[in-house]
Parts: structure tokens; sequence; C-alpha cells
């Protein structure tokens, strides 16, 4: 395990390059984000350990942060002020655009995986908005009218992107639908609906909504997504079928889940980040065999857990609350890098905790 | 910035501790997609029993029009009403007569049926039935009625039991009539008879203002029925639209000079003024889970939240409520002042004072529209009666939480909370 301090900054989103390797960058704040700076971190993983390329210094607090997918040395960071701010690690310390459009707090930044030509943004002021960064406005804004945490785009579609919000529900936009009156919204699903009652265990009710904080599409089943929040349950839904409620449940974490990703090699794994300061490795029971005996006899171990998806490991090394966590995409499966609030930044694979 | 730091700590916390700022009242105004919500609530008048519209209707003159009624105001098919459970208390045959209803007033024989009792609860009775199944997952869409024809029914009080059950005082307290309760609480509890009429007086004070504005207007479906003319024998057509027994300008001076009609049974405080009228009548409420509501595009005027019953001394009976209510309010981890709106049924002004003393209820929160002593108590019509009451006072007044009680003969207390969403 790799370890990094950002001394003086508390984590609050890792992502690895989509273009080498060996580079992370991290958005961290001071005061853990309730008040003062941000700094984007820009690390180099080297035979000696993780070295700093480079940070970028901002006035407000820094939430999330997303590599540009079409230029390798470019990448976005969400701030406290409601700016969105592109930098380029080349040039040094000032942005090279920022849009100061959000009214509240900019949660989450995220590029177009296919159309690699725009990036979204998600804030608390209950919006999302497209953006194209040759262009100095906003493309479109799409409205959820609640606090939006989380904010991605399909990484199977250019026009396909999805949401989740404190007001429990996951929508789904698809760009290429008239804007009219749902503003290309086509999909509203209350995270909190029941799973579907199982044999042998009784019919959950009065499940309560409750603030989700993020979610991620699984990278090879293009409509399947995984939603988590402060319910500490993870939850994964098909989007063909929104009023069937969640089809796997994984419980576990012991306080609020802050951010999950599905693997980029597995179809069924994910990994996820709690305020409980752990990371866990999960699978959804999708992949084949897991599960499956206890799905004859129809009985589960555990009624909350659905479809033979479980916790497959955990990684306490964390001192402090998680918030960010990410797959690196190259080389074996399973490394990965992970941030919190206990200024540090680890680099480890998860294969080692995988029991 | 000390201001967005606040609120940022604040966002924080609440995803650490989500139970701090959801509180019970929070949660019980959330709309969930398993919710028991309620899309259609509506009642025929009531009127007096051998005297007034409905003298000459028999149960299913009330059950047809009434079903009918709920079929019109609900615009997806018929066919996905699973059930209809009907509350009645005094017709022998009442399963069947529900069934042929049923199916008059143009329900498919797939629509089943089922009928309940519990004497004065028995409208509430078939609410909670309909809204149990629903949250069991047994049926998706149910109608709940509670019906009573006093005029073609006869009350025949308790069967004859065997001398040993006699012997028991607690089951001889049960064969007693409900007058002789009140007595006992106005006794037990000290409740002056100058109380009692002065709550009896503001029943019909407030029954009257609701007629005279109105209002009642969007509780009651108009019915057709036959009436026998007394005077010449003659069968007309008559349309029973407003509750009759409400007897304008009455003050509790005035019920204050009414004779006691239970001399024998001190401290013959009960009278006709400030007892409840016997009444015909009958309320239906349709039930369905809010994501089968949401899915088939039907208005939601309210949910239905929790219901309790709990029994006690059968002597004194009628002050179910002072108990059913606090054990309601226990489960759902409310206080009375989180509740807007009280229907509490109005038996007997004895126990109606009672209850709202015992219980520290602000005055101006029960019955707003009157009750029972006002407009008569059909006795399986009242617990259906009271939920479209409440929805229509909760609509009209721009509130949100509403709970109904009635005390129940043999001594028992039931309660409903409701949320209005309208």
């Amino acid at each position: 395990m790799l370890e990094f301090r950002t001394q003086g900054y508390n984590g609050y989103s890792v992502k690895y390059s989509p273009f080498f390797d060996s580079r992370i960058a991290v958005a961290a704040s001071a005061n853990f984000g309730l008040v003062g700076n941000g700094r984007v971190y820009i690390l180099g993983l080297t035979p000696n350990g993780i070295v700093v390329e480079k940070w970028f210094d901002t006035q407000d607090s820094l939430f999330d942060t997303t590599w540009s997918e079409s230029h390798e040395n470019q990448l976005l960071a969400a701030s406290g002020d409601g700016s969105v701010k592109l930098f380029d690690i080349t040039l040094s310390q000032f942005p090279i655009q920022s849009w100061q459009e959000h009214a509240r707090e900019v949660f989450s930044v995220h590029w177009n995986l296919v159309g690699k030509d725009t990036f979204l943004s998600s804030s608390w002021d209950g919006t999302i908005k497209i953006w194209n960064p040759n262009a100095n406005a906003s493309l479109t804004t799409l409205p959820t009218h609640s606090c939006t945490y989380s904010a991605e785009f399909s990484p199977h579609s250019p026009s396909i992107l999805s949401s989740v919000s404190s007001d429990s529900h996951l929508r789904v936009f698809d760009l290429r639908t008239p804007a009219s009156a749902s503003n290309h919204l086509t999909m509203n699903i209350p995270i909190h609906t029941p799973p579907k009652p199982r044999m042998g265990a009784a019919a959950p009710v009065g499940v309560p909504p409750s603030e989700a904080l993020t979610h991620d599409w699984n990278k090879y089943r293009d409509t399947i997504i995984a939603t988590a929040g402060v319910d500490r349950l993870i939850r994964t839904f098909d989007i063909r079928a929104p009023a069937a409620g969640p089809i796997a449940v994984l419980s576990g974490h012991e306080y609020a889940v802050r951010r999950i990703t599905w693997s980029p090699h597995l179809s069924d794994i994910l990994l996820s980040a709690s305020y409980d300061m752990t990371c866990r490795v999960w699978t959804d029971g999708s992949a084949m065999g897991v599960g499956s005996v206890r799905q004859e006899n129809m009985v589960q171990d555990d009624p909350m857990v659905y479809g033979g998806g479980k916790e497959m490991g955990s990684m306490g090394r964390h001192t402090e609350f998680v918030t960010g966590v990410d797959w690196c995409l190259f080389g074996a499966e399973g490394w990965c890098a992970s941030t919190g609030w206990d200024e540090r930044v680890l680099v480890w694979d998860c294969r080692a905790i995988m029991q | 910035m000390a201001h967005s730091s606040t609120q940022r700590l604040e966002m924080l916390s609440r995803q650490l501790n989500p139970q701090s700022t959801n509180d019970a009242k929070a949660r019980i105004l959330e709309k969930r997609p398993d919710d028991v919500v309620i899309c259609v609530a509506l009642r025929t008048a009531l009127t007096k029993a051998r005297k007034g519209a409905f003298k000459d209707t028999k149960l299913e003159g009330l059950l047809v029009p009434l079903l009918k009624g709920v079929r019109e105001r609900t615009h997806f098919d018929t066919e996905l009403v699973e059930e209809i459970v009907v509350g009645n208390v005094l017709h022998k045959d009442s399963t069947f007569i529900t069934r042929a209803s049923a199916i008059a007033a143009g329900f498919p024989a797939t629509t089943a049926i089922s009928t309940v009792s519990r004497w004065c609860s028995s409208g509430l009775l078939a609410v909670e039935a309909v809204a149990h199944k629903i949250a069991a997952r047994s049926i998706d869409i149910g109608i709940a009625v509670g019906a009573e024809s006093m005029s073609t029914n006869r009350d025949g009080g308790a069967p004859e039991f065997p001398d040993s059950f006699m012997e028991n005082p607690t089951i001889k307290d049960v064969t007693e009539l409900m007058p002789w309760t009140s007595e006992n609480v106005a006794r037990d509890f000290n409740v002056l008879r100058q109380k009692q009429d002065e709550y009896a007086a503001a029943s019909f004070q407030k029954a009257e203002k609701t007629q005279k504005t109105g209002l009642f207007q969007d509780e009651i479906l108009p019915i057709t029925t036959k009436w026998k003319d007394p005077k010449n024998g003659e069968m007309k057509d008559v349309v029973a639209d407003r509750d009759d027994g409400i007897r304008y300008g009455t003050t509790k001076e005035a019920l204050g000079k009414i004779r006691p009609a239970f001399p024998q049974w001190p401290p013959a405080t009960t009278t006709g003024g400030n007892a409840s009228q016997i009444t015909d009548g009958a309320a239906a409420v349709l039930l369905m889970r809010r994501s089968v509501a949401e899915q088939l595009k039907v208005p939601v005027l309210g949910k239905f939240v929790a219901s309790t019953v709990i029994g006690l001394e059968p002597r004194i009976m009628g002050i179910g409520p002072s108990i059913a209510i606090p054990k309601l309010l226990k489960k759902v981890k409310l206080e009375k002042e989180d509740i807007d709106v009280f229907e509490i049924n109005e038996a007997f002004a004895s126990m109606l004072v009672y209850c709202v003393e015992k219980l520290g209820l602000d005055p101006a929160t029960v019955n707003p529209r009157g009750g029972a002593i006002a407009f008569g108590h059909p006795l399986a019509c009242t617990g259906a009666r009271q939920i479209v009451t409440a929805l229509a006072e909760l609509k009209s007044s721009g509130k949100k939480i509403g709970v109904t009680s009635m005390c129940v003969g043999t001594g028992m207390g039931m309660a409903s909370l409701i949320v209005s969403e309208q």
C-alpha cells in the first residue's frame, strides 16, 4: 500500500488518469470543506512512492474532480463557490477556464466518456449543467429541484446521463428527447422503492426516502446503475425495469456511503467509500455461480441482501471519513486509490482484502 | 461565507445522523411508494331513522348508489378493484347483500367482497382491513365501506347468555344498554349535565355552520331513493343530499331543558339532546398502494398511516378514545399537538367531555364540523364517515394530520391516523 499526505487538506475525490496508469488527481479542501481553500493535487506513482507533480489552489473548497477524456493534461474541479474550473497541468497556477453559473456548491463533475466533447456538473442548486470546454456558457441546464450530489454520463451513450440527489431519486436524462416539458428527463426512480418480496423473507415495507450521495453506471451492463447514500445501503437498478425496485441491496456500511464505483475489469464488482472510514469491495451477485445455491432454496441468509450480492472485503486503513475512491484502468485488475478526511491518499490492491 | 459553512456543516450532520432532523412527524408526512393512500372518500347524507329520506331504504339501497358513486369517480378499469370490504352491524345477511350490491353497482364478478363488524368501529375496521391487505400485498386496490340502515334493521341488543356467563359481572356489563354506560361515565368521572349540554350545543352549532356554508357538499353523494309518505302511504322519489338531524339555533340552555332520557340510572344526565341520534347512512373510502396510484395516474387525497384498538371495562365503554388515541400516538411517535384535526365519535356527550378533557385536547381541533350528536351515528357508517369528514376538513382548512376515533359497545376504543395530501 502506497501513501501520500495531503497535509492541511481533507480529501474529497480521487481519480486515475484515463491516459496514464501512474497519474492520479485528488480534489481536497481545507477545514473539511466547511470553509477555506481548495487544492487539486496531481500525483505521480513512482518506484519511490507517490510524488506531487503539481497542485492548483482555489479560493473555495473543492468537492470533486474529473479528468478530460479528450486532453491528457486537462482536468476539471467542482468548487464550493459554484464554479467549475478547467486546469491544464502544463500551465501553472490558474485554471484555463472557469465557469460560474451554479448558484450553490458544485458537488460533481464528469466528462462524457463516449462523446468526449462535453462534460457535466451537478450542484446543490438543484441543477445539472452540460458544458462544452470551448464554450463560455453552459449548453443545457437540467433541473432536478433537489441538491444533486452526483451526476454522470452513461459510459455507453453520449446523450444519456443520470443523477442522484437528496430527494432519494435516481434520474435518467436522454438529451435526444425533445426538451419540452420534461427537460429531457426520461426516468425518475424512487431509490427507496422496496425490493421485490422473495419467498422466505417478509416483504420489506416502509423503506423511508433518504439522501442519495453517489451512483455509478456499470461499465459492462449498459442498463445497470448502482446508487448509495445516507441510508448506508448500496442498491443496483436495472433501468429497463424502473418500477421493479432495486435488484440488489447491499448492506454493511455503518455510516453513509459517500462514493461508489464499478470495476472497469469485472462486471459484478464495485467499490465503495464511506463515512464509516472503510472502503469495501462488493459483488452484486450477477456473476455466474455467486449466490446460486441460496437462490435454489429461495431462502436468503440476510433478508436485506437480494440476488446473492455480498461484501467481498473491507479496507480499514483510513482513520477518518473516506470520501473518494477510484479504480486504476490499466494493468492488473484490482488496483485502486482512495482519499479521505485523514489527509491521506492510499493506493492499494483490493485483491489483497478480498476473501 | 459563514452562512454557507454553517449550511455545509448542517448538510454533513444530516448525512451522518439522518434521524436527527428526520423526526417522526416528517417521516409520517413523507410519500413512499408502498404507502396506503386514499383516492376516493365520500358518504351519503345522514338522515334520521324512521323519519328521514332513507327510512324506507334498505342496506342495499345505501350500498348500490354509494358504490356506483365511487366507481364513477375513478377513471381506471373497475376490474382493478380487487375487494370491497363492508362494515355493517345490524343486517343479518350483510355478506349476501354486499356481494349482490357490488355486482348491482357495476363491479365485475372478479371483485371479491367481505364484511366485518365490531359495532361502532365497523366502518374503520373495514378501512383498516383494506389498508392491511394492501400493505401486505394481498391486494393492490380495495374499497372500504361502512353502511347502516337503522330504520330497516332492528338493534336487538345482546343475545341471551347462559347463567354461567351472567354470573361474571364483566360479561353481565356487556349485555347492558349503551345509555347505561354513558351514565356510568358521567357518574364515575363526575361529568356534569351542564358540561355535556355545552359540548352537545357546540356540536350542533359547528354542524349548522358547516351545513350553511355548504362544506358538507364536499363529503356527500346525493342519492335519489324511495320514501313512503306517512300521511297518505304513497311512495315517492326523494333526494337525500343533506344531513337532516342538525337543529339550527341549538343552545346549551335549550338542551338544558330536555328531560333525562334514563331517570332510572343516576345521575341521569343523558338526554335526547346530548346523545348521538339514530340515523341511516353509509360512507366509502377507496384505497390503493401509492405506487399503483402513480402508475394509474389516480389523484391522491391522503394516506392511511396507522390504526389500533384497545379494550376496556364494558361498563364505561365510552371512554375508549381516551385510551385508544394515546396508544395510537405512541405507536406513531407523535404528540397530540402534532394532530390538526380529531374526529371523535360523539356517542354521548358524557364520553366526549371526558375524552377531550382527559386527553387535554384543544376543543377547536375536535370535531370541527360537528359530530354524531348533531347529525347522527349510523353504527357501522361512522368509522368510514369520520375518514371522509376528516379529509374534507383537512382539505378546507389546509391542514395535514387527522386522527379518527370512536368508543365501541362492549368496551373498546379504536383510532386511526390519516394524512391529507390535498
